[in-house]
């Protein structure tokens, strides 16, 4: 109480000091005169009462002096003092105060904006019961040579292993969809749909926030047709509405009871069908939920039908390994048994490894290269506040003659170095905020969990904490070795100068080749990121994706039916129909249909058996069928190599495929696969096809990589989803809203989910490439740009130092070159020092880089070349400046000031 | 904060402050002085400026307050008078000062 009492009168005490002091004058005044009289009373005469009263009051001026610090709170005046004085100081030199504030800015900002997303991404645990229990189970295929791949579930098999395993607490398999779905009773629109077992939510160990989630009977045959949806749902298609329960939503076109609302924060985790395959399937955020509900192929089954994701909980104190060795064991077991013809294992990934596995390699390169930057920018801030406190050297000497104390001078050196902190660290704070945003404006869409990305504050906390810390630190510790030296001799200017300049000179030049070979890493890394976008952008493609719109149809309503009620003819005649309604628009050359659009992905995978040259089935090339028509390879402009392209002729017998040069090659070796004769791939058809032609090989799933494909006429089957490619003299802008209008006349009720140009297509289908690509540059350009301030920050400094020096030597008859030359060479040795170092220290770490490299070699004479080229090129100008200064000094003026 | 005076002697000087205005109702800053060196017959070679920054003290703690008034003299002088917590706080004061001035004692006393 009293506490408090003292420190609110002391504050009161700050202000109107002047009445106060006042007062308190009186007051003494008083006690002088009550004295005087009394001691004239006594009857001592005016001038020895005068005395007398003075000398027993004591020290007039000390007891005014220390009534005065009891008053009010001193620290917080000499706080405020030196806080004033600091922002003069830093507003007299604003070169500094700038650099130093936009160093903060950028480290902090840059690696706190980018730690957020490798945190959301790779860090932050799923809003699951327990995540670190929930694993991915896929199944494994032994191939020749003692090759192993990951592939999607069978349900047999997941079912058998289910039951059978003792380390698995409980699992649940899945598909993801796009759904077609009309509340509104409008054009549909596809969202992204979790068909899975009745136990999902148990496994996920999340519970519905209203209704029920699902029981086993939701998922028995003929059972009523039910949906959860997910709280983003439940938003979009019921506004929140607490009566959703119970209503009805009609889900490609057949009505489904909603039963459930999740919560918010639950998202089902993006999981790739395996590894080989790019996620494509749902890659929108799950909105639904429906039971899944088995099929009679997916209970008799055994061998093919590999369709399916499957999510695990272990049990609790289980390891992963032990889980792994049990189910492996399991499945190899059961294939032997059960005399199947291929070898088969099972494996479980942990659920956050594999939900970031396609991307953790380049998110960590960019969270190194950030770190790289932030530790350039507390060299850097390290550096700048050394020199100043060395500049400061003369005035601190003067301050501490006229009497500060040590304390006092050392805390004025701390408040500059805080208020430049807080100025640094809340604009770091502010960029982390835009760096964020930026980030995700960016970021590819797959990125996983992207929706998660928030700032995280401790990182936030993190980084500033540590490039605050360099600023304090190394603007007080200069400060502590100044007091060392007496005022006398350091205002004896000249000498105490050059003796900490000699010093100070060499620490700085180890700092700025620090700073040098983060660069260089840095640099080398960004160019190679660079030249591999380049090299994936430049490369041959196989296909022209210019002035080609695409138009991506899902056929999700009842009168298209499914894999068992296959309406062939239905679909068939909606294919036909939109083929000739876009042949009709005003400058379309020529229109193409394929079943799968391009650059999403490997799809549809198949294997090729011969019945002229029979192979065990894991040595059967895998292969992507496609359903196209014959306007495909003109439209695509793909290279018929040898036969002949599908024609219309061929619609009477359409069990002809076309085969790309890959297929040919693996499949047939080096005979002409021309003529002859493979394996049906028609889904239930075992009619077998006749190769017609070969065509070039494209990079139709990925620019990555080209892809083995198979081409079969969609007159023997139609898919579900169909791409619409116009190839046109008009551009898309025109074509797209013609072609939705053409496509929604033939049949309103179909979903368009993609409509754009093919270049779009082409450029978003290597969105994370050219993200990473741009954050090193990013990266690689602030780096540079603080490197060169380091540079040129040393040399201004030492120019000023010398300006005497130079002086004496211009006076001497010493020509501007030979000067220019003295300076430059003062940078030679720090910058060919990190560079060398550098260099070192990139041939080691770009050994993990490798892996994100495309086609490009991590030696790449011409990154590494370039990268030090640059590097010499921004220290030569960094150090131009300064050195331009000193051969221009007047050495008369040079020699009169100081 | 300025202060080199022991804690001890601080606190002897508030009490001192504190038993005067208890006596003698508001006083000025001289009174109390005067008081404090008559009382202790003047065997305190105290500097009547001393008492300033102890009357600030309590005054801060809201142990006794001040207002303007005129002395005997016709002269405008600050007069300090006991607050309610002031009044309370010398009970307390009191007993803490002979607590220690009994352990003094004790140690002082001729060891046998």
């Amino acid at each position: 109480m009293d506490f408090i009492r003292v420190l609110l009168s002391r504050f009161r005490g700050l202000f109107g000091k002047r009445k106060l002091d006042g007062d308190l004058e009186e007051e003494l005044r008083a006690h002088i005169d009550l004295a005087i009289a009394e001691n004239m009373q006594r009857g001592m005469k005016a001038q020895k009462a005068r005395t007398m009263a003075l000398r027993e009051f004591g020290g007039l001026t000390q007891v005014k002096e220390s009534y005065r610090i009891q008053r009010g709170l001193p620290w917080f005046e000499e706080a405020a003092r030196n806080i004033r004085y600091a922002v003069r100081q830093l507003r007299k030199s604003p070169g500094f105060t700038v650099t130093a504030i936009i160093t903060l800015a950028l480290g902090i900002g840059a690696a706190t904006s980018v730690f957020s997303v490798v945190d959301a991404v790779l860090l932050k645990p799923f809003a699951f019961r327990d995540p670190d229990r929930l694993v991915v189970l896929r199944e494994v295929q032994d191939e020749a040579g003692n090759e192993r791949f990951l592939v999607p579930d069978n349900y047999r098999h997941f079912m058998r292993l289910k039951n059978d395993s003792k380390t698995l607490e409980d699992a649940a398999i899945f598909r993801q969809y796009g759904m077609s779905i009309s509340p509104t009773g409008d054009h549909p629109r596809i969202v992204g749909t979790v068909t899975a077992s009745p136990n999902v939510f148990a496994v996920l160990g999340v519970r519905p926030m209203l209704g029920r989630g699902f029981v086993n009977s939701d998922a028995e045959k003929g059972a009523a047709n039910v949906v959860v949806l997910s709280y983003e749902g439940w938003q979009t298609f019921f506004a929140g509405d607490t009566k959703a329960v119970g209503q009805t939503l009609r889900i490609g076109g057949e009505p489904a009871t909603v039963i459930g609302v999740l919560g918010p924060g639950v998202r089902f985790p993006q999981i790739a069908l395996a590894p080989k395959i790019d996620f494509q399937e749902g890659a929108q955020d799950a909105l639904l939920y429906q039971p899944f509900v088995p099929g009679d192929r997916d209970l008799s089954a055994d061998t093919g039908n590999f369709n399916y994701k499957a999510i695990a909980r272990l049990k609790p104190g289980v390891a992963l390994a032990q889980a792994n060795a049990e189910l492996d064991e399991l499945q190899k077991a059961y294939t032997l048994s059960a005399h199947l013809s291929m070898h088969l294992g099972a494996a479980l990934t942990p659920l956050a490894q594999d939900v970031a596995s396609g991307v953790s390699g380049a998110l960590w390169l960019l969270f190194a290269a950030v770190g790289a930057v932030l530790l350039i920018a507390c060299v850097n801030l390290a550096n700048l506040q050394l020199a100043r406190a060395v500049n400061a050297e003369g005035e601190t000497a003067v301050r501490a003659a006229l009497g500060a104390s040590r304390g006092q001078l050392v805390r004025s050196r701390l408040t500059e170095s805080m208020v430049l902190a807080i100025a640094g660290g809340t604009a770091g704070a502010a960029l982390a905020f835009g760096g964020v945003r930026l980030l995700l404006a960016l970021a590819p869409a797959d990125l996983p969990r992207l929706d998660e990305v928030n700032v995280s504050l401790p990182v936030l906390a993190f980084s500033s904490g540590l490039s605050i810390a360099a600023a304090i630190v190394f603007g007080v510790l200069p400060a502590l070795r100044s007091l060392r030296v007496a005022p006398q001799a350091a205002l004896k200017t000249n000498q105490t100068r050059a003796a900490n300049t000699q010093q100070g000179q060499r620490t700085r030049g180890l700092m700025v080749a620090a700073q040098v070979a983060c660069t260089v890493v840095l640099l080398i890394v960004t160019s190679l990121a660079l030249r591999s976008f380049s090299r994936l952008m430049s490369q041959n493609r196989g296909f022209d994706s210019n002035r080609i719109t695409l138009a991506q149809v899902d056929l999700f309503a009842p009168q298209y039916g499914d894999f068992s009620g296959n309406m062939k003819a239905v679909k068939l005649s909606f294919a036909d129909r939109t083929l000739a309604a876009l042949n009709q628009m005003p400058g379309v050359q020529s229109v193409a249909l394929t079943s799968v659009a391009p650059l999403t992905g490997e799809t549809w995978v198949d294997t090729i058996s011969r019945p002229d040259h029979p192979v065990p089935p894991e040595q059967e090339p895998r292969i992507n069928v496609r359903w196209v028509n014959p306007g495909y390879v003109p439209t695509m402009q793909i290279p018929l190599i040898s036969g002949r392209n599908i024609a219309a002729a061929d619609r009477a017998n359409s069990y002809v495929v076309l085969i790309s040069e890959r297929t040919a090659r693996e499949a047939f070796g080096g005979e002409d696969p021309v003529g002859k004769r493979i394996d049906g791939l028609v889904p239930d058809d075992k009619h077998p096809m006749t190769v017609i032609g070969v065509v070039a090989d494209t990079r139709i799933n990925g620019l990555k990589d080209t892809a083995a494909m198979v081409y079969v006429p969609y007159w023997a089957f139609t898919p579900w989803t169909l791409s619409f490619m116009v190839r046109s003299t008009r551009p898309s802008d025109a074509l797209i809203p013609e072609m939705r209008r053409a496509i929604w006349q033939i049949d309103p009720q179909v979903a368009i989910p993609m409509l754009k140009s093919m270049d779009d297509q082409v450029s978003e289908s290597v969105a994370a490439d050219r993200f990473q690509a741009m954050l090193l540059s990013g990266f690689g350009a602030a780096a540079l740009l603080l490197a060169l301030l380091g540079v040129y920050g040393v040399l201004a400094y030492s120019v000023t130092l010398r300006r005497r020096e130079f002086g004496i030597r211009i006076a001497l008859g010493s020509g501007k070159s030979a000067l220019i030359g003295l300076v430059l060479r003062q940078a030679t040795y720090p910058v060919l020092l990190g560079t060398g170092v550098g260099l070192g220290v990139a041939l080691i770490a770009l050994r993990w880089v490798r892996s994100l490299l495309y086609q490009t070699p991590v030696l790449d004479p011409l990154a590494i070349g370039c990268s030090i080229l640059l590097l010499f090129v921004a220290a030569a100008i960094a150090a131009l400046i300064p050195a331009r200064r000193a051969a221009s000094i007047d050495p008369m003026k040079a020699l009169r000031t100081e | 904060m300025g202060e080199n005076k022991s804690d001890v002697l601080q606190g002897t000087l508030d009490l001192m402050v504190l038993k005067t205005l208890e006596a003698m109702g508001p006083l000025h800053g001289y009174g109390v002085a005067r008081r404090i060196e008559q009382v202790s017959d003047n065997g305190l070679s105290l500097n009547q400026g001393t008492i300033y920054p102890a009357l600030l003290r309590l005054q801060q703690r809201g142990w006794i307050q001040a207002e303007w008034g005129v002395s005997e003299t016709n002269r405008r002088a600050k007069f300090y008078s006991l607050s309610r917590i002031g009044r309370k706080k010398i009970a307390e004061e009191t007993e803490n000062w002979e607590r220690i001035a009994g352990t003094m004692a004790r140690f002082l006393a001729p060891s046998s």
